[in-house]
């Protein structure tokens, strides 16, 4: 069966501590509940969280919505995204299997990315490493006015913010990734291809700004 | 000297309270009473249960403040799971139990330390897991701690089976392109049968749309071809069922109108000499009029949805479907089976002794996926692979001639190049058959009259992550 590959690359700096990592938190769990319930997510979505502060690490890995356990997350230190995206393209390597003429490959994976601050690191590195994996699509959120949108549209042309990094909406923007996961695993079911960008999404909701 | 003496020192010097020599004898005294040796031994004792209690509430604090995780469960699946608390960080466990796992159709055994059953219902369940630590009283109050526990849906009962606007009127289904979201034949077609049924996918049902997946069939009797053609209209193109429709009534039309015995004439003159022995000329003229004749055909269906798409003023796109069409005829020699092919949907013919496998087109596959090719696609007649999409074959008789969408080549098939594999040729007639795990088959027999819906019944096997629309045509 061929997997649809979901990376979360979700900011647990110290800034993120509080209300902001507990809707994180919140968030993720709504969304996993939620898509349990789509039978087309399912079967197909696996689900892997990467957190990133002073170092990026691999929470969660690439796991089926069925067996997937969220862990507790506590937000410190600084903001290593280089990091974070050097090591989401070392587990796209080893966890998302390729076509041959004996498999059919997994789907391309969807990549969201959230942060509320700018990289410590040299996130320029990690970046090249990540550009020359294939990805569906990738989407960066930049939660608060703390988070350089100019950085993140380097990284993927498709960026939103929100306004403040509080519990409503973190909570939104969840709800549209679980949305778009919804959208996107039923599109390879159905028309056998990935969602190639922002626009083949559903609308993101008010309180996501698309920054152009 | 007592104990309740050196205690009662220890407290006075600790509170700067001098004992002067000459109430030494006092203060012996004072030791001595039973008063305060009660005293003094409360004391004690008292200090004793408070040290008792601050290790007995840490070490509880410390299995509160870990996680217990309990692996998932599903609808309908028997689970069973044993704990390893001590992995888990939970040190010195005396009574374990679990409230409320009951209601979800499962129990604990704390003997063996295991979670069994089949789980009922699903959800984000928060169950209460009690316990005593070995310091603990027999009889105390156990201690609480909230566990999630996930048990997931059964993932076929997510499916909603939702129908396609079945009730309304013959003006509105005609308006809307309506198909059934099944369908099914069984023929006698030239000297062989037919059996074809198309099955709406699940994904299609989930939200009461239509089924996408065409075929249709003819026995030319003037000339005694048949002709068999199987569509599949692109998931993302929001009037494929009509193209699908389109395509496969185009080239049964251009054959009905177009096929002359006339033309057949020198055809029949080449495939007899094709037989008799290698023969260059008639090779090529073999070539020739199957690449003449089904690329006109090809050509007409496609021509049939531009038209239809510039009458009702919509994009090409919008009909987006793929094709596969087979003819075949019975000569003395053997059948003459021709076919052509664009998209990801296979031909393939069976030898008699099911020994041999001949695969009639190559397939449209991306390496990605979704890099397939529509008959609605303009390059796809100016592309120098176009004359690599026809098939012929000459074959003493055949046991089956398979045509399918990849509704069904994806889950049983899963690549192409499992498509040359007799073995796997082999698996799929045996899963036809009955070897299945719902014991479904298809009693392949010219006077089995329940045959289609043996079919129509066999294709709806479950497969996670296939629930496209399935189409299969069997001609043996």
């Amino acid at each position: 069966m061929r997997k649809l590959p979901v990376y979360l690359l979700l900011d647990t700096s110290g800034s993120m501590s509080g209300e902001p990592i507990e809707a994180v938190k919140n968030g993720v769990q709504i969304m996993i509940g939620s898509l349990r319930q789509n039978p087309q997510a399912i079967e197909t979505a696996f689900i892997s969280v990467i957190t990133f502060d002073s170092t990026a690490q691999q929470i969660i890995p690439l796991t089926d919505l069925a067996s997937f356990q969220m862990v507790d997350i506590k937000a410190t230190g600084v903001t290593a995204l280089g990091d974070a995206l050097k090591l989401v393209a070392s587990k796209i390597d080893s966890e998302v299997a390729k076509t041959t003429t004996e498999q059919k490959g997994d789907w391309k994976p969807l990549v969201f990315i959230m942060t509320d601050g700018i990289p410590t690191d040299n996130w320029q590195a990690g970046l090249t490493e990540f550009k020359k994996r294939k990805t569906a699509f990738t989407v960066a959120c930049a939660a608060g006015s703390g988070a350089d949108t100019s950085i993140l549209k380097q990284i993927t042309d498709n960026v939103v913010s929100l306004d403040t990094a509080d519990s409503t909406s973190i909570g939104k923007f969840f709800l549209w990734v679980t949305a778009s996961i919804g959208v996107s695993s039923s599109k390879v079911e159905e028309a056998g291809k990935e969602v190639q960008g922002l626009n083949e999404l559903p609308p993101p909701p008010a309180e996501l700004n698309i920054v152009v | 000297m007592s104990e309740t003496k050196k205690y009662i020192q220890s407290l006075f010097t600790q509170n700067q309270i001098p004992v002067k020599v000459n109430r030494s004898k006092l203060f012996e005294e004072f030791t001595n009473a039973a008063q305060n040796i009660s005293a003094v031994n409360t004391i004690k004792e008292n200090q004793d249960m408070l040290k008792k209690n601050w290790n007995i509430q840490n070490k509880v604090a410390d299995i509160m403040d870990k996680q217990l995780i309990i692996p998932n469960g599903s609808v309908n699946k028997p689970y069973e799971v044993t704990l390893d608390f001590i992995k888990a960080g939970f040190n010195g466990l005396k009574y374990t139990a679990f409230e409320g796992l009951d209601k979800y159709g499962l129990c604990y055994n704390s003997e063996t330390q295991t979670i069994s059953g089949t789980p009922t219902e699903s959800g984000d369940f928060k169950i209460a897991f009690q316990f005593r630590i070995e310091e603990e009283q027999n009889d105390s109050a156990l201690n609480n701690k909230t566990i999630s526990l996930v048990i997931n849906a059964d993932p076929k009962s997510l499916w909603k089976e939702i129908a396609s606007d079945q009730d309304k009127d013959d003006a509105w289904k005609a308006a809307n392109y309506w198909k059934p979201d099944r369908a099914n034949d069984f023929a006698g077609l030239g000297t062989k049968h037919l059996v074809v049924a198309s099955n709406r996918g699940r994904s299609h049902a989930n939200v009461g749309s239509y089924r996408d997946d065409d075929y249709a069939f003819s026995f030319l009797e003037p000339v005694g071809w048949s002709i068999v053609c199987v569509a599949d209209g692109a998931g993302s193109s929001s009037f494929s069922r009509k193209g699908s429709r389109l395509a496969c009534d185009g080239v049964i039309e251009y054959f009905r109108d177009n096929l002359s015995a006339e033309m057949l004439d020198q055809f029949d003159i080449d495939l007899k000499q094709y037989h008799e022995g290698p023969n260059e000329e008639a090779s090529k003229r073999i070539s020739f009029f199957v690449y003449d004749n089904l690329s006109k055909a090809a050509l007409y269906a496609h021509k049939k949805i531009e038209d239809f798409a510039v009458k009702t003023e919509r994009p090409v796109k919008d009909f987006h479907s793929t094709l596969i069409f087979s003819l075949y005829k019975k000569y003395d020699f053997g059948y003459a089976i021709l076919t052509f092919g664009v998209g990801d949907c296979p031909i393939a013919v069976i030898n008699k002794d099911l020994t041999e496998v001949k695969l009639m087109n190559w397939l449209d596959v991306g390496e990605f996926g979704g890099g397939t090719r529509f008959i609605t696609m303009p390059e796809i007649f100016t592309s120098d692979k176009f004359s690599t999409r026809f098939g012929f074959k000459l074959i003493d008789d055949f046991a089956y001639l398979f045509m399918m969408t990849d509704g069904i080549y994806d889950p049983k098939f899963v690549v192409e190049a499992n498509l040359d594999k007799m073995e796997k040729w082999k698996g799929f007639i045996a899963d036809l058959k009955g070897e299945n795990e719902d014991n479904a088959k298809v009693n392949f027999s010219a006077d089995n009259n329940a045959i289609a819906n043996e079919l129509s019944a066999w294709m709806d096997f479950w497969s996670p992550g296939n629930h496209d629309d399935r189409t299969l045509a069997v001609i043996f």
